[in-house]
C-alpha cells in the first residue's frame, strides 16, 4: 500500500481562476482521508488528479517514491496504471450490462483466467450483500444496491487504493447512514488508502482518520478530525465544521498580566490562554464559542434572554441574547425553554478559541471568565 | 336516478372533458371511420374500372384482391413494388447510419477541424423538402433515357453516366440515405455528447483498451439511438414518393408509393387503396416492433450525467486529410445541389452550361404568347404561380391553426384526465395519423371523401380537403409537444385559479398559454413548415384549381420543364429557410430540434 504525494499541484481551467492551487499533501498509507469544502473548493479536481482522469497543470504527484505526474520531467502515467480504484458519485454503472458483467468486465481487461473471476465475483457479491442481483441491470436495482454494485466493482480488483467522489450524496439519509458504516468497515476490512470526497463534514468526521479542509482551491486545515474540531487553524474552519456552527463574537483585545481583557458593546471577559500568546497590533479579534460550552449554569456567568428554543428530545438548541449579541448554545437533555425567559449563561473548560480579526488564524485556546 | 344526473353533470361541468369527448367523436370521424372506407373501397367496383372488371359502379367484387394477390400482375402490382420498397428503404437505413453517425463520432470525440460550420451545413438537407437531394442527383447525372441533354457532370466532363449510376435503386438509395442521415447525426450525436463521461472513465480506470471500450461501452451505448434512426429512416423511406418518382420512373423502378400513385391515377383505384392498406400495416408493424424492442430493452435506460472533458481522439497526419474529406461530404449535401438548381433554372438549351447559355427568362421573362413552355412567363412573373404559392400559403396557414390549436387543446386535456381510458383513447387517436403514409392517408381520404357522406358533401377537389387532411396529418405533432409541455406544468398552476373563481376561458388565456408560449408557437410553427414541403400529402387530392407549389413543381417536372421545376424548388426552399430562421429566432430552438422529438 502507497502513501501519495502531492507537491506544489495546481490545476487552472482553460478559462477561470485556480481549480487547486499549490497544493502539498501528503496521504499516508492505509489512512481514511476525507478530501472536504464547500462547492467549487477544488476537492473533486484533486480526487481527479491522483487518479489520473484529469492533468495538473503543474506540480508532481508520487505513489511512493514513483512519480506518476510530473509536469517538469514530462511523467504522465494513465489512469489505468496508477492501480487505484474510482467510485463515482452516480456510480457510472454500465446499464447495458448485468451486476455480473458489471463486475467482472474490470477482472477481464485484466486477464483473469475465468474460474478465478467467477470466484472473485462471487466472494465480492457475497460481501457487499448483493448476490441476489448479479443478474440484474443497473436499472432494475434500488438507488443503495446500485450503489454497492458500484462499489463491489471498484473492489474487485484488490485496488491499492480507494478514490471516492461523494458516493453517498445520493442516497436517502437512512442509506447513507448504513452506507457510512459499511464503508468504514471496508476500510478495516480491505486495510486499503481510502481518499474520499465530500462537502458534508459530519460525513467527513465520522468516517476518516485525516480531514484535508479546503476552500477556493486552497488548502485550509489538514489534521484528525477531533484536532479539526477542537483547534480550527482559522476562522473557515472553525465555521465550517461542527453543526450547529461556532458562535464567533468580534472583541477587542488588551492584555492584563497573565489574562486578556475582551470587550464588545455587550460582553466583557477575561480570557486566560493556555499558553503564551502575541496579540494583534490592532487589538481587533474574535471569540470562538462552541454551542456546547456556553452552558446554562449560576456561576461565571452572564445574564442573557432565551430568543428561541429547538428541542429534539436527546438535546436542545438554544439561542439566546446578551445585549443585541445572539450566542448559540446545545443543552443536553429533553429541556425546553420559553421565548423571553431569562438566565444564566456560563462558561467552564478551556476550549474557548481566540483568533486574529485580520487575518482570520488562530491565536490560542484558552478559559473564560466573566 | 338523482345521483347519476349529478355525476353527468360533474362531467360535463369540466372544460377539458367536454373537449375531450368533442374530440373523440371528431377525431374517430376523421381518422377510424375512413379507415373502414378505404377497406370497403377494395371490394366495390369504381368509375374507372367498369369496363374491365363487367361489373356496374358500386357493386361488390373481389376483383382488385384477387389482381393484387392472385392473378398475373401480383408480381408487377404488388411484389415487386414491395420488395423495391424494402430493399431501398433498409440500405438507406445502412447509408444514413454510417454517414450520419460516422459524422456524430468525428465531431463529438476527435479533433476534426472547422466543427462548427461542418454541422450547421450537415443538418442542412433535414430542413429541405425531402426531394432535394434527388433532384440535384438527375440534374447532375441524368442521361440519355428520359430524352434531352445529358446532365451537368456529363456537360463538364464528357462521361456519359450508364444507367444504374443515374437511375433506379443506386441513387434512391443514396439521396435518401443522405437527406436523414442529419437524423443519424442528431441522434448519436446527442448521445454521444450527453453520454455520461464517468462510465468511459470508469472503464479507463479498469484498465480497459480502446477497442474493447469502443465495443462494449460506446456502441452498446448508442445502440438504442441507432434503433431510433433505423426506424425513421425506414419509414420515411417506405412512405417517400418524390424520390423514387424522380428517380426510379426514368427505367420504370416502382416502388410502393409510386405504383399506388400509378393505380389511382390510372384505370385501377381498387389495387391502389390496397396498397395503401398494405403500406399501413407495415408501418404499424414496424411501430409495434419498436414498442416491443425499447419494453424489453430494460438493459438501456437513458443516461446522462454531467459530462467532464473526455479527451478527444486524435486524428494526428489524417487531420486535415479527413476534414477536407468531410468538408467534400457536407458541400455535396448541400451547398453543391443549390448551385445545380441555380444553374438548372438560368440555362436556355439544356446540356449548355456556357454562361452565353444562361437567361433569366424562367424567373422574370414575359409571356410570348407562344404555347411552348419557353415562352411561358416566368415564375416570378407567371400569375399561375403566384396564384399557387398564395394558395400554398394559405394551405399551410390553415393547417398550422388548425393542427396547432386542435393539437395544443387535446394536449391539455389528455393531461389533464391522464389515467382516464378516455383521455389514452383520445391520446391514441391523435397518434394515428403519424403511422400512417403520407400517401397512404391520401388515398384514404380520396376513398371517404370523393363521394357524399352525409351531410358531408364530396369534398374532392375543394381547398376544405386539402386544409383537413393536412390539420389531421400533422395533429400528431402538436399534440405530441402540446402533452410533453403541459406534463411539465403542475396542475396547481391552474387549480390556483380555479379556487380564487377565475373561469376557464380566463385560465387558458391569461395563465395556460402565457407560460406555453414557446410550446404553442413551435405547435403551429412545425406543421406550416411541414405544409409548405409536403408533397406525397397533397398529390393525388390537388386538381388544376387548387395546386400547391409542390404539386406545380411535380408537374412541371412531369411536363419536362426542367428550368421552372428547379426555380420553383428554389422558390419552395427560400420560404422553409425563411420560416426556419423565423422559428429560431422566435422560438430559440431549431426546426430540427422539433421534428426530431416526435
Amino acid at each position: 500500500m502507497p502513501t501519495i504525494r502531492l507537491v506544489n499541484i495546481t490545476k487552472q481551467f482553460s478559462k477561470g481562476s485556480k481549480a487547486v492551487d499549490h497544493l502539498n499533501l501528503t496521504i499516508e498509507d492505509g489512512h481514511f482521508v476525507s478530501l472536504l469544502g464547500p462547492s467549487g473548493c477544488g476537492k473533486t479536481t484533486t480526487l481527479r488528479m491522483i487518479a489520473g482522469l484529469e492533468t495538473p497543470t503543474d506540480g508532481e504527484i508520487y505513489f511512493d517514491d514513483t512519480c506518476v505526474f510530473s509536469n517538469e520531467k514530462g511523467i504522465n502515467v494513465s489512469p489505468d496504471k496508477r492501480n487505484v480504484g474510482f467510485l463515482f458519485q452516480n456510480y457510472a454503472l454500465w446499464p447495458h450490462m448485468t451486476v455480473r458483467r458489471n463486475i467482472a468486465f474490470g477482472l477481464e481487461n485484466m486477464k483473469w483466467d475465468k474460474k478465478k473471476i467467477e470466484n472473485r465475483v462471487a466472494e465480492i457479491c457475497k460481501a457487499m450483500r448483493i448476490e441476489e442481483y448479479v443478474d440484474r441491470y443497473p436499472a432494475e436495482l434500488s438507488g443503495g444496491q446500485q450503489q454497492r454494485v458500484a462499489i463491489a466493482r471498484t473492489l474487485a480488483p484488490n485496488p491499492r487504493v480507494l478514490l471516492m467522489d461523494e458516493p453517498l450524496s445520493n442516497l436517502d439519509a437512512k442509506l447513507r447512514n448504513d452506507m457510512r458504516a459499511e464503508l468504514k468497515r471496508l476500510h478495516k476490512d480491505t486495510g486499503a488508502t481510502f481518499i474520499y470526497v465530500t462537502h458534508d463534514q459530519l460525513e467527513a468526521m465520522t468516517l476518516s482518520t485525516r480531514i484535508c479542509l479546503m476552500k477556493l482551491g486552497v488548502l485550509q486545515q489538514y489534521s484528525s478530525p477531533l484536532e479539526l474540531y477542537g483547534k480550527p487553524a482559522n476562522l473557515f474552519t472553525a465555521d465550517f465544521v461542527g453543526n450547529p456552527s461556532i458562535n464567533l463574537i468580534p472583541m477587542t483585545a488588551e492584555a492584563r498580566g497573565d489574562g486578556v481583557k475582551l470587550s464588545s458593546a455587550d460582553l466583557k471577559l477575561t480570557f486566560r490562554p493556555n499558553e503564551a500568546v502575541t496579540l494583534p497590533e490592532s487589538g481587533k479579534v474574535v471569540l470562538g464559542i462552541r454551542p456546547e460550552f456556553l452552558k446554562q449554569q449560576a456561576e461565571n456567568a452572564v445574564d442573557a434572554q432565551v430568543e428561541s428554543s429547538l428541542p429534539s428530545g436527546m438535546e436542545t438548541i438554544l439561542v439566546t441574547r446578551v445585549g443585541a449579541q445572539r450566542l448559540t448554545s446545545v443543552i443536553f437533555g429533553d429541556v425546553d425553554f420559553v421565548a423571553g425567559e431569562n438566565l444564566k449563561m456560563g462558561f467552564s473548560g478551556n476550549k474557548y478559541q481566540l483568533f486574529d480579526a485580520d487575518t482570520g488564524m488562530r491565536l490560542t485556546s484558552g478559559s473564560l471568565e466573566v | 336516478m338523482k345521483k347519476s344526473i349529478n355525476k353527468i353533470k360533474t362531467f360535463f361541468s369540466k372544460p377539458y372533458n367536454i373537449l375531450l369527448i368533442v374530440l373523440m367523436v371528431t377525431l374517430t370521424y376523421l381518422v377510424i371511420l375512413p379507415l373502414f372506407s378505404i377497406v370497403g373501397d377494395t371490394f366495390v367496383v369504381h368509375a374507372s374500372e367498369k369496363s374491365r372488371v363487367g361489373q356496374p359502379v358500386g357493386s361488390f367484387t373481389l376483383y382488385h384482391w384477387l389482381r393484387a394477390f392472385a392473378s398475373d400482375y401480383s408480381k408487377i402490382l404488388i411484389w415487386e413494388p414491395l420488395w423495391h420498397s424494402l430493399y431501398t428503404s433498409a440500405l438507406s437505413c445502412l447509408v444514413a447510419i454510417v454517414i450520419g453517425g460516422g459524422f456524430a463520432w468525428l465531431v463529438t470525440r476527435t479533433d476534426l477541424r472547422w466543427k462548427k460550420v461542418l454541422t450547421k451545413l450537415f443538418i442542412f438537407p433535414y430542413i429541405m423538402p425531402s426531394w432535394t437531394l434527388a433532384l440535384a442527383w438527375r440534374n447532375f447525372f441524368k442521361n440519355a433515357v428520359i430524352g434531352g441533354a445529358p446532365g451537368i457532370f456529363t456537360a463538364l466532363t464528357g462521361i456519359t453516366i450508364p444507367d444504374w449510376f443515374a437511375y433506379g435503386p443506386f441513387p434512391i438509395i443514396v439521396t435518401t440515405g443522405l437527406h436523414y442521415s442529419p437524423f443519424a447525426y442528431i441522434l448519436i450525436g446527442g448521445v454521444l455528447r450527453n453520454m455520461d463521461a464517468n462510465l468511459e472513465e470508469a472503464a479507463i480506470i479498469l484498465r480497459t483498451n480502446k477497442l474493447r471500450m469502443f465495443t462494449k461501452i460506446t456502441i452498446p451505448m448508442v445502440m438504442p439511438a441507432v434503433m431510433s434512426t433505423i426506424i425513421l429512416v425506414f419509414s420515411s423511406g417506405m412512405s417517400s414518393f418524390a424520390v423514387p418518382q424522380f428517380l426510379g420512373l426514368p427505367v420504370r423502378y416502382y416502388v410502393l408509393t409510386t405504383e399506388m400513385y400509378s393505380t389511382i391515377q390510372g384505370t385501377n383505384p381498387g389495387v391502389g387503396y390496397i396498397i395503401a392498406i398494405l403500406m399501413m400495416v407495415i408501418s404499424v408493424g414496424i411501430m409495434l416492433a419498436n414498442q416491443y424492442m425499447i419494453g424489453t430493452r430494460k438493459s438501456y435506460a437513458t443516461v446522462t450525467g454531467k459530462s467532464a472533458n473526455i479527451s478527444l481522439f486524435h486524428l494526428k497526419k489524417l487531420r486535415t486529410v479527413v476534414s477536407l474529406l468531410v468538408v467534400l461530404v457536407v458541400l455535396c449535401m448541400s451547398v453543391i445541389p443549390m448551385i445545380s438548381f441555380v444553374l438548372q433554372s438560368l440555362i436556355l438549351t439544356d446540356g449548355n452550361y456556357h454562361l452565353s447559355n444562361m437567361t433569366l427568362d424562367f424567373w422574370i421573362g414575359i409571356s410570348k404568347g407562344g404555347n411552348d413552355y419557353q415562352d411561358k412567363a416566368g415564375i416570378l412573373r407567371n400569375a399561375d404561380v403566384w396564384k399557387t404559392l398564395f394558395n400554398s400559403l394559405k394551405l399551410s396557414f390553415t393547417c398550422a391553426i388548425g393542427a396547432g390549436t386542435v393539437g395544443f387543446l387535446a394536449g391539455y386535456s389528455i393531461v389533464r384526465r391522464r389515467g382516464s381510458s378516455l383521455s389514452r383513447f383520445v391520446e391514441n387517436l391523435t397518434f394515428i395519423p403519424y403511422l400512417i403514409p403520407s400517401m397512404a392517408f391520401s388515398a384514404i381520404y380520396l376513398s371517404m371523401f370523393s363521394q357524399q357522406r352525409g351531410i358531408i358533401p364530396s369534398l374532392y377537389g375543394t381547398f376544405a380537403l386539402l386544409a383537413l387532411i393536412g390539420t389531421v396529418k400533422y395533429l400528431p405533432m402538436a399534440s405530441r409537444s402540446g402533452v410533453n409541455s403541459m406534463l411539465q406544468l403542475s396542475p396547481e398552476i391552474e387549480e390556483a385559479g380555479v379556487i380564487m373563481g377565475i373561469p376557464w376561458w380566463k385560465r387558458m388565456t391569461r395563465i395556460i398559454v402565457p407560460i406555453q408560449k414557446s410550446t404553442i408557437v413551435s405547435g403551429y410553427l412545425l406543421p406550416f413548415v411541414s405544409c409548405m414541403r409536403e408533397l406525397s400529402l397533397f398529390v393525388i387530392l390537388v386538381t388544376a384549381n387548387n395546386r400547391v407549389l409542390t404539386t406545380l413543381l411535380f408537374f412541371y417536372d412531369e411536363k419536362g420543364w426542367a428550368q421552372y421545376g428547379n426555380a420553383i424548388n428554389l422558390l419552395i426552399i427560400f420560404i422553409v429557410l425563411l420560416v426556419n430562421f423565423v422559428v429560431e429566432k422566435l422560438t430559440g430552438a431549431s426546426i430540427e430540434k422539433g421534428v426530431g422529438g416526435n
